[in-house]
């Protein structure tokens, strides 16, 4: 069963290697998403299905507003450049004088390509060549031969639930075992947002009575939409507070939060929400959220609590990285369509 | 009760089957989507419909019910964006194909 | 687990639109039946195991779904009326 689902997912994967146009592509890898996602499912691990799937949809949003903006962009040059021609390229009237140039670069270029190749191949080749072949000696003189070492096993699978409680060991383990992993993806999340923001630096951000969009214009499917803009909310703020319970957590909560706005935008057409105030919130909702892993796990009072409060632990900390996906999220997404309808 | 929710879904899977056929049977756009909403509707929702029933009463069943719900909204929403969409930016009904242009960049 | 493998071999004709469909419109309709596809799937895999949790998996396909396919055909109509 999984079988069939791998070669259709290779199919799929090289569909879009072989493909070039954008729309296509991005139809191709939401399919892409979905499959891989429900493979996830079948195989046994729940979290990341759930994951996939936000991201595969998120992204493939992303991917069409970058492409309409950029067909716009080319669609304005193109018909600028019909009333301002380029000048011709100044002629060079004594041929004699290039053709020397060039062969004196000529030279030069074959001299330096000489002493490069007797170094060049010492300087690239040997010392990684030798760097590998000694990892490869270490590796196979420290291969664990025997039993496998069941400490960690043990640590990690069958104890998760006294140390740090929940039903659930993979939020049990990114939230207490490998809570520093969890940092730095956030970290990684607010580096994406600050490049963004500075690539795509302009004073008049939220331009209002821009161009107007289709956006808003069925009546049928916005006044369902603006049922299921609540039905969103709700469920990424379920996802959040039972993420020590089920499949779910912070991550694919704060998606579905980030959603809600993009809902948003789609029934009002509007999205006048202060982006400015957005990324301070973003900032100090990191800020906090490092500030209460280091005053909890890493100095150590999660062992003298009581037990209870180590539920109340894993809710505080899934709501802080929710909220932070969350924020990181619309802003890259008010990002994009502000400049898109510039 | 098993008995009656086997014979809902393969009566789903039918109309499924009827649904694959008509999508490539057929030249016309507009044809092929109002064939393929009786996939993504009628037949989706008869095999949860048999799914719930074989089940019986349960917690399960009524999550299920819940969903149903949702996709009885949603699933004809589908279609009909997709149908005025193409409408609006010049599928012709006729049948000849007048493909938007996808830009190739 | 008759109804499981019927649906992963639905799966296939679906691609093959997906692939082959002459305009853009068939793509996003194949996309769209693809997801309600795994909607199915995902009710079907919980219901055999005795998951019950797994039925929010197929809430989040359903709105997900339902957001690309708006954006993306709202974008192409846009685009369309912007270059006439």
């Amino acid at each position: 069963m999984i079988y069939l689902l791998l070669v259709l997912w290779l199919f799929l994967a090289f569909c879009i290697i072989g493909e070039k146009r954008n729309i296509r592509i991005v139809i191709y890898l939401c399919v892409f998403s979905f499959i891989s996602s429900i493979s996830f499912l079948i195989l046994g691990s729940p979290d990341a299905a759930m994951a996939e799937a936000a991201i595969g949809t998120f992204t493939g949003i992303f991917f069409i507003i970058c492409f309409e903006k950029h067909r716009e962009l080319r669609f304005n040059e193109k018909n600028a450049s019909v009333f301002s021609r380029d000048e011709d390229p100044p002629d060079i009237d004594d041929e004699r004088a290039v053709q020397a140039l060039l062969k004196l670069r000529k030279k030069a270029r074959a001299r330096t390509r000489g002493k490069h190749n007797a170094k060049s191949i010492l300087q690239r080749y040997l010392a990684p060549g030798l760097f590998s072949i000694l990892l490869f000696i270490l590796f196979i003189v420290f291969l664990p031969g025997g039993e496998a070492n069941p400490y960690l096993r043990n640590q990690f699978l069958t104890q998760f639930s006294e140390h740090v409680g929940g039903e659930n060991a993979v939020t049990a383990i990114y939230l207490a075992y490998r809570v520093y992993d969890t940092l730095f993806e956030a970290l990684v999340l607010v580096i994406a947002v600050v490049a963004v923001i500075h690539m795509s630096y302009s004073s008049d951000i939220l331009v209002k009575g821009g161009k107007p969009s289709h956006v808003g214009q069925y009546v049928v499917v916005v006044s369902v939409l603006r049922v299921i803009c609540a039905i969103v909310l709700l469920f990424g703020f379920y996802l959040i507070m039972n993420g020590h319970i089920t499949a779910g957590g912070g991550f694919q909560g704060g998606l579905f939060i980030a959603a809600f706005f993009i809902c948003r935008y789609l029934v009002y057409d509007i999205y006048d929400l202060p982006i400015t105030k957005v990324i301070r919130m973003e900032e100090l909702v990191f800020l906090s959220t490092v500030i209460f892993a280091v005053l909890i796990v890493f100095l150590g009072t999660i062992n003298h609590l009581p037990p209870v409060f180590h539920i109340v632990y894993m809710i505080v900390m899934n709501f802080l990285i929710g909220l932070k996906v969350a924020c990181g999220f619309l802003i890259l997404f008010y990002r994009y369509i502000a400049i898109e309808r510039r | 009760m098993e008995i009656l929710g086997n014979i809902i879904i393969i009566l789903g899977i039918i109309f499924m089957l009827f649904g694959v056929i008509g999508i490539f049977r057929y030249q016309n756009f507009f044809v092929r989507i109002l064939i393929a909403s009786k996939i993504d509707t009628v037949g989706a929702l008869t095999v949860v419909i048999g799914l719930a029933v074989k089940h019986g009463f349960s917690f399960f069943s009524l999550r299920v019910v819940l969903l149903l719900v949702l996709m009885f909204i949603i699933n004809p929403m589908v279609t009909h964006i997709i149908a005025r969409s193409a409408y609006e930016s010049g599928q012709n009904i006729d049948g000849s194909v007048d493909d938007i242009e996808e830009g190739n960049e | 687990m008759y109804i499981l493998w019927a649906m992963l071999i639905f799966l296939i004709p679906y691609l093959v639109l997906i692939v082959r469909g002459p305009t853009v419109w068939d793509r996003i309709l194949g996309m769209s039946l693809v997801s309600t596809k795994i909607i199915i799937i995902v009710i079907i895999f919980s219901s055999l195991n005795h998951l019950d949790y797994l039925t929010d998996f197929a809430i989040i396909y359903v709105l997900l779904g339902f957001i690309v396919t708006f954006f993306i055909t709202t974008f192409l109509v846009t685009r369309k009326k912007r270059e006439k």
